[in-house]
């Protein structure tokens, strides 16, 4: 027997050397065959490559997943029970945003589910179609959502700052996204995409949360770009509670002197503006 | 309970809307996802993220889950579908780079033989097609009809791939341990993480 016979054999040998089928024919052959005996010694030796654990982190991030989608989804419910139809047009604007490359496909799949499940049902209310392209909206603002939620958490700088663009087009202020991008301004590795996080939600400059989460980011650790950057938004803002913050801030011994100077013209600002 | 639910049933549930059910079946196949992907890729952080864009994705197109199927089996192919998606946003040197990196960080080093690590360099050596091959067939726990069912092929092709692969392998370990200088033995270093 020569080996080429064998490459359905010993395969099927290295999945159960038990089995009488053919276990005989195999092990005489790996006899006279050093070969396929050196196959068969390495099928068994690569189970002694350790196995890795993952970090606790992994299962951090599942979770935040999970939870967007769950809340993504009980929204969606609460939109259909109050029946509220939304106005259709302006829907399809999403679909020419440049960024929505990633996702775009799962997207599209949804639709076309969507599209499928509304051809198939008969037509009974007028109101009908205008609801189903509510809750269509809405299961798609539930992708992004997620989008933007799943990029903010990956290894790569490049991906996050994809995704902090990609949260620019989510307008209504997501606590999900919101609590993200507070999350990557103060602790994120990269300084783009921290800078990238507070441009986005500057955009939510009325929400209490979100100025607060500024104010605090306001701290010694933070590189000195993004400080300066911290003390401009919060004087666009009129933030004038942080006026204490500043000022405490600017006691740090070692500032950056730009900081330092920034620091000063921001309390000016803030308490004659 | 839960966690006694098979994993068909649970996904049949996800399928239906309760995502929760999610939580059980990342708490079952995190950690071999996880060593899929690093035994494919040689990297952590690359594989970290895959395997949540596994599960972002089994969310996405939990609707495409046909009931009574393997859920393994669909898992899988996502799994594989996902790191194609990936090779293909990625910049071709990184991937060799990237594929050179050792990933293995055993809890106890003492343990570690030359010969593992030798063997760990082999499998990084060939091609990605090859290497998926044993480590689906090998670490997965997948049986042959399994992985035919993912690749779209007849069962004794993948006994065929399976037996090239691991010549393959062979051939890769056997210039190793001949290239090897002798006093490299005392290293065992170099089979440290990235
Ligand atoms: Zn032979």
């Amino acid at each position: 027997m020569t080996c080429n016979e064998f490459e359905e054999l010993l395969p099927d040998y290295l999945q159960d050397p038990t089995d009488p089928r053919f276990r005989a024919t195999v092990e005489k052959h790996m006899a006279d065959c050093a070969e396929c005996r050196e196959s068969y010694a390495l099928w068994s030796k690569l189970v002694t490559l350790p196995d890795v654990e993952p970090s606790p982190s992994m299962r951090a991030r599942f979770d935040a997943m999970l939870n967007a989608y769950e809340e993504g989804r009980w929204e969606h419910d609460k939109l259909k029970e109050q029946r509220r139809v939304a106005a259709p047009s302006g829907f399809f604007d999403w679909f020419r945003m440049p960024a929505m490359q990633f996702g775009l496909a799962a997207a599209m799949l949804f639709v076309g589910i969507l599209v499928g499940r509304s051809m198939m049902a008969p037509k009974a209310e007028p109101n009908a179609e205008a609801e189903q392209i509510a809750a269509m909206r809405q299961e798609l603002s539930t992708t992004k959502q997620l989008v933007v939620l799943s990029m903010l958490q990956q290894q790569s700088a490049s991906s996050r700052l994809q995704g902090v663009s990609y949260s620019m087009d989510v307008k209504q202020a997501d606590p999900e996204i919101v609590s993200a991008l507070l999350h990557t301004l103060r602790y994120d590795t990269s300084v783009d995409v921290r800078l990238a996080a507070l441009d986005s939600l500057r955009r939510y400059n009325d929400e209490p949360k979100v100025r607060k989460g500024i104010v605090d980011a306001l701290q010694s650790k933070q590189s000195p770009m993004v400080q300066i950057a911290l003390i401009d938004t919060l004087v666009d803002m009129h933030e004038r509670d942080a006026v204490d913050q500043i000022k405490k801030f600017q006691e740090t011994p070692d500032l950056n002197p730009t900081v330092k100077q920034r620091a000063e013209w921001g309390i000016n600002k803030l308490t004659r503006g | 309970m839960t966690n006694t639910l098979a994993d068909e049933e649970l996904m049949f549930h996800v399928r239906n809307g309760t995502g929760e059910m999610l939580g059980v079946l990342f708490s079952r196949y995190q950690s071999p996802l996880f060593n899929f992907y690093c035994k494919l890729t040689g990297n952590r952080a690359l594989s970290e993220d895959l395997v949540q864009d596994v599960f972002f994705r089994i969310l996405k197109y939990r609707q495409t889950y046909k009931p009574g199927t393997s859920f393994k089996t669909w898992m899988y192919q996502i799994a594989r579908n996902a790191r194609v998606d990936n090779m293909r946003k990625q910049r071709p040197q990184v991937e060799i780079e990237d594929s050179l990196l050792p990933v293995v960080m055993p809890a106890d080093r003492a343990q570690q033989t030359q010969e593992t690590a030798l063997l760990h360099k082999a499998l990084m050596m060939l091609p990605e097609e090859k290497r998926e091959i044993l480590v689906l067939s090998r670490f997965q726990e997948l049986k042959y009809e399994e992985i035919a069912k993912m690749l779209g092929c007849q069962p004794n092709a993948v006994k065929v791939k399976v037996f090239r692969a691991l010549k393959d392998l062979r051939e890769a370990y056997q210039q190793l341990e001949a290239s090897r200088p002798p006093r490299d033995n005392a290293r065992g270093n170099d089979y440290d993480v990235q």
